[in-house]
């Protein structure tokens, strides 16, 4: 695992104070998307089939913080759309650093050198870029529908690298995904210089233009169990070691899905980042008022029935490690070892 | 809603009656990516695109996005006749087996123009 030391103890100590605090339901990452625009149109992505004026519109800056004031998650994601399509990106992480947010800036990257060189952003240990990788050239490609995308990427994340950024990658696995190639793909980005890389299946979103190509449960289980199976200690995985057992079958969670808030310019995403089934004006209006016993595995609703998503659940293995000393000790097992 | 599948409702004008209720509507207009056109029950219009509704609060409402951009705007279900699906689907067509197919021609130099995305 390659989560920094400073960044695991502002987690494990927001985590106990929400205890303490009797908080039953916490946010761990707030998933901030300022737009929906975006310059490319992957065939898997439900987030950008609006009309015009709404992929022309944007969050200011100031509904953004009062989002992330309101939440008050340690960990700020920033999907999209294309961040780095956001006029207001250098302004908007430069609050977001200054007030000790994690922020993990989601990029597709293609215009990462450019804005790097425009000196947009400054180098901090509270600013990641984590870029969008779906697996090797080919894979990736594909993936985004666009030849060259992958080059592009690689040049953006070097490019940050050598200017001293926190650079992770993010990976989406759909049906068909290769576990050898998936390795080769570990290699490609430790070879690159990433500080860690972050795995997810798929979800078939009920609004996303495809539903052919996602996975459901039990070759989720089969595929990362292959691809993950006596793993290199050179492959750093930037999230929680107990997700990846959970994603390789090894561990049985129930999803967490206010774990991973969703604010954007419809308001706070019910009930989840994945499901739109419609939007609450304030955070408290979303936890307090949502009807959370329709959602997760155990509530038979059929729309989460094969989700095995980071969104969902992810929150659920940090929870068990800063909760439980079984838990606890797991997460020091697997990271120690290097073995999820 | 019509999952996974390339059928659309865009140019759908729906009547609102014993088989089909205005919640049904609002819920297909909720799912549909595309601008629609409510009409209320005093006959104006307003099209948009419908980000919202709730129907578990004791005055179910839609919210809307004017054709501008302009909003949010509320409506009570109460206030809606009908609504139509006036604006182009912007999901249709755009399925990950289209794509493939398109690059395929691309690449044994069939009819599609090169260079072409899913917009
Ligand atoms: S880069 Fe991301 S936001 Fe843009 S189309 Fe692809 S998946 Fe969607
Ligand atoms: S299981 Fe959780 S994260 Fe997945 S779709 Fe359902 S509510 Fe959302």
């Amino acid at each position: 695992m390659s989560v920094p030391v400073s960044q695991m103890w502002a987690v494990a100590s927001y985590v106990v104070k929400q205890r303490l605090g009797g908080r039953r339901r916490y946010p761990l990452v707030l998933m901030l998307e300022p737009l929906f625009r975006c310059n490319l149109a992957c065939a898997g992505c439900g987030k950008i089939q609006y009309p015009a004026q709404i992929l022309r519109k944007h969050l200011t800056v100031e509904a953004c913080l009062r989002a992330v004031e309101e939440c008050g998650a340690p960990i700020v994601s920033i999907p999209g759309g294309e961040p780095l399509m956001y006029p207001d990106i250098g302004r908007l992480v430069e609050e977001l650093t200054a007030r000790k947010k994690y922020v993990y800036l989601c990029t597709n990257a293609i215009l990462l050198r450019e804005k790097l060189e425009a000196g947009v952003f400054k180098p901090s240990k509270y600013l990641t870029f984590s870029v969008h990788m779906d697996g090797l050239r080919e894979e990736h490609d594909e993936s985004v529908c666009r030849e060259g995308v992958y080059d592009e990427a690689a040049e953006g994340i070097q490019e940050a690298l050598r200017r001293g950024f926190r650079v992770t990658t993010n990976t989406t696995l759909f049906e068909g995904a290769s576990p050898l190639r998936m390795r080769e793909f570990f290699d490609a980005m430790m070879d690159l210089g990433v500080e860690g890389m972050t795995l997810s299946p798929g979800y078939s979103y009920s609004k996303a233009p495809d539903q052919d190509h996602f996975l459901p449960t039990r070759k989720t289980q089969e595929l990362f169990s292959r691809m993950l199976a006596n793993p290199k200690r050179r492959w750093k995985f930037n999230q929680s070691p107990l997700f990846l057992q959970f994603l390789m079958g090894k561990r049985d969670y129930e999803c967490t899905p206010w774990g991973n808030p969703t604010f954007n310019m419809f308001g706070w995403q019910r009930p989840c980042y994945l499901l739109q089934e419609g939007y609450a004006e304030s955070f408290q209006d979303l936890i307090e008022n949502t009807r959370w016993e329709r959602y997760g595995k155990k509530s038979g609703n059929p729309k989460c029935r094969d989700c095995m998503v980071h969104c969902g659940f992810e929150a659920t293995a940090v929870h068990e490690t800063f909760t439980s000393w079984k838990g606890f000790r797991d997460t020091v097992v697997a990271t120690v070892t290097g073995k999820p | 809603m019509i999952e996974g599948s390339e059928k659309s409702l865009q140019g759908w004008e729906p009547e609102v009656g014993s088989d089909l209720s205005l919640e049904q509507v609002i819920d297909l207009a909720f799912d549909y990516r595309g601008n629609t056109t409510v009409v209320k029950t005093d006959g104006t219009e307003l099209s948009g695109y419908l980000f919202n509704r709730n129907p578990d609060v004791p005055q179910p409402f839609i919210q809307i996005f004017d054709a501008s951009g302009a909003g949010p705007f509320t409506i009570p279900y109460s206030e809606i006749r009908t609504i139509k699906f006036t604006g182009r689907d912007t999901a249709a067509g755009n399925s990950y087996a289209a794509w493939r197919k398109r690059r395929e021609e691309e690449k044994t130099g069939g009819a599609t123009p090169s260079g072409e995305l899913p917009a």
